[in-house]
């Protein structure tokens, strides 16, 4: 790597004249070609009258080329890039002295995850062959990568504009994490780190929280398949509170599943809220953000996923107290309640006997002033008949009657001597 | 129920002491439900570690979980 680089570097003064004046290779008789002997005569294209055909010729060429040479990584800039409306790619590949006709067809270069910039540094893998109708040498290329992170960057950036211009990467549709799941679905390889990190991070923080693997192929060509199977049988499954998709830290190329459109419209669609940790620290992928939360580490991502017990522990304990507390407080009102109301009876009660009381020296008053005896103490007296019948006037009683005087403390008998009438002023109850 | 559902339950439960004068009866009863829901709660707690699963899609479609083979 460094001494080619070293060498490129020191080649363009070298080779300025060429490329400046394109002359041809050194002028050379038919039949005097280094290293070669000119064709047997006889053969086809020995002597003018045997001369083949251009589509000969290049037919052959392409013979030649393509037995020849096995495919190859080749390196260079990519100059005149055009995509053709049928998805095939047409460039030409270049450095400082040379450059060569490539494509790319559309059916050939599925693992080519971005088309690349104008001027971009790549390396391409493919076969040498001819495009006979233009005579011309070119590069059949069937992979290609940027040299750096051009390349992927690329790619990552136009998946983040299709996702993003759906709103997919929005901050209001991050659902927040559940606080206390009973079930973490983990999709990654079930024999990698991550699942190991994980489940010992769990395993710490809470360990009666339930922890179901999803199985995925976390790289190479398949990953991506994969990854959206285990995910789609998680969101089937229905019995997750929250998701951990993610692997541990790899080369770019190793992660580069997570970035793939598919896996993250799948994180997107999860019904239930998704952690995202890919990689380390540093690595963001597209399902990163596509997710609920970003976790910088599958370890990372645990501690979100789920509570500490002995947090929920205290929780407990602090609601137990907050309970009792409350009851108590209710059973406090309720006694004072009960205590209030017993004083408002017994005063009823009591204002109510006291009434009566008053209401009873009343009427005895009344009735004292009323009662007959009350009158005999004052000089009267109460007369009656044999029958023991009041006599209340003078015409119903005759000499000779037997009348019963009561008087307030004793009574007499009396023989009625005369009866004679008295004027009318007299009240008739006068007795 | 969960334990994120106990837990609510019973906060609704002790705001309801807390704010409203309840008959006794009332209060009794929500006081007796706020102790079983955080019963509930405690035994979540203490509940046995799980072993790993792993989620399989059986070849009739049906999904299913099994112990991960350490």
């Amino acid at each position: 790597m460094t001494r080619s680089r070293r060498r490129s570097r020191a080649e363009p003064g070298v080779h300025e004249a060429p490329e400046l004046f394109e002359t041809p290779p050194r002028a050379t008789g038919v039949a005097e070609v280094p290293g070669r002997r000119a064709a047997p005569p006889g053969d086809p294209g020995a002597t003018p009258s045997s001369a083949i055909s251009v589509g000969t010729l290049t037919a052959v060429t392409r013979d030649v080329l393509e037995g020849s040479f096995p495919p190859l990584w080749v390196r260079g800039e990519v100059v005149s890039f055009k995509q053709h409306r049928n998805g095939h790619w047409y460039f030409t590949l270049k450095d400082q002295e040379a450059q060569i006709r490539c494509v790319a067809w559309a059916t050939e270069r599925r693992r080519i995850i971005a088309a690349p910039d104008e001027g971009m540094a790549v390396v391409v893998y493919g076969n040498l062959t001819m495009y006979a109708a233009r005579g011309d040498v070119q590069l059949r290329v069937f992979a290609m990568e940027g040299v750096g992170d051009g390349l992927w960057r690329k790619a990552f950036e136009q998946t983040r504009a299709i996702l993003g211009a759906e709103g997919l990467l929005a901050v209001e549709r991050k659902r927040p994490l559940p606080p206390f799941p009973r079930c973490v679905a983990v999709v990654t390889s079930a024999d990698g780190a991550a699942l190991h990190d994980i489940v010992a991070v769990v395993r710490r923080r809470c360990p009666m929280t339930r922890v179901v693997v999803a199985h995925a192929t976390v790289q190479g060509d398949g990953a991506p398949r994969s990854l959206r199977g285990a995910l789609a049988r998680v969101a089937r499954w229905g019995c997750a509170d929250v998701v951990i998709v993610g692997r541990g830290g790899g080369s770019r190329e190793d992660l580069w599943a997570f970035n793939d459109e598919g896996v993250a419209r799948a994180v997107a669609a999860m019904p239930v809220p998704v952690i995202a940790a890919v990689g380390h620290e540093l690595d963001v992928s597209l399902c990163d953000l596509v997710a609920d939360f970003r976790a910088a580490t599958p370890s990372a991502a645990a501690e979100a996923a789920v509570p500490l017990a002995s947090d929920m522990a205290r929780m407990v304990r602090r609601w137990q107290r907050s309970l009792c507390e409350a009851a108590e407080a209710q059973m406090t009102g309720a006694r004072r309640r009960l205590t209030t109301a017993a004083e408002v009876v017994a005063t009823a009660a009591a204002r109510f006997t006291d009434d009566r009381r008053r209401a009873l020296a009343a009427h005895g008053g009344r009735l004292q002033a009323l009662s007959p005896l009350a009158t005999l103490g004052r000089g009267f007296a109460m007369v009656s008949d044999e029958h023991g019948a009041a006599v209340t006037a003078g015409a119903r009683i005759a000499p000779g009657d037997l009348l019963t005087l009561r008087f307030r403390d004793a009574q007499a008998q009396a023989r009625v001597e005369r009866v004679a009438p008295v004027s009318p002023a007299v009240p008739e109850d006068g007795t | 129920m969960s334990f994120e559902e106990s837990v609510r339950r019973v906060e609704e439960i002790v705001t309801a002491l807390e704010t409203d004068e309840l008959p006794l009866e009332r209060a009794l009863a929500l006081f007796e439900e706020g102790v079983a829901c955080l019963r509930d709660a405690s035994a979540e707690l203490v509940r046995a570690e799980a072993a790993v699963e792993v989620l399989r899609q059986r070849a009739d479609g049906v999904i299913e979980t099994t112990e991960l083979r350490a």
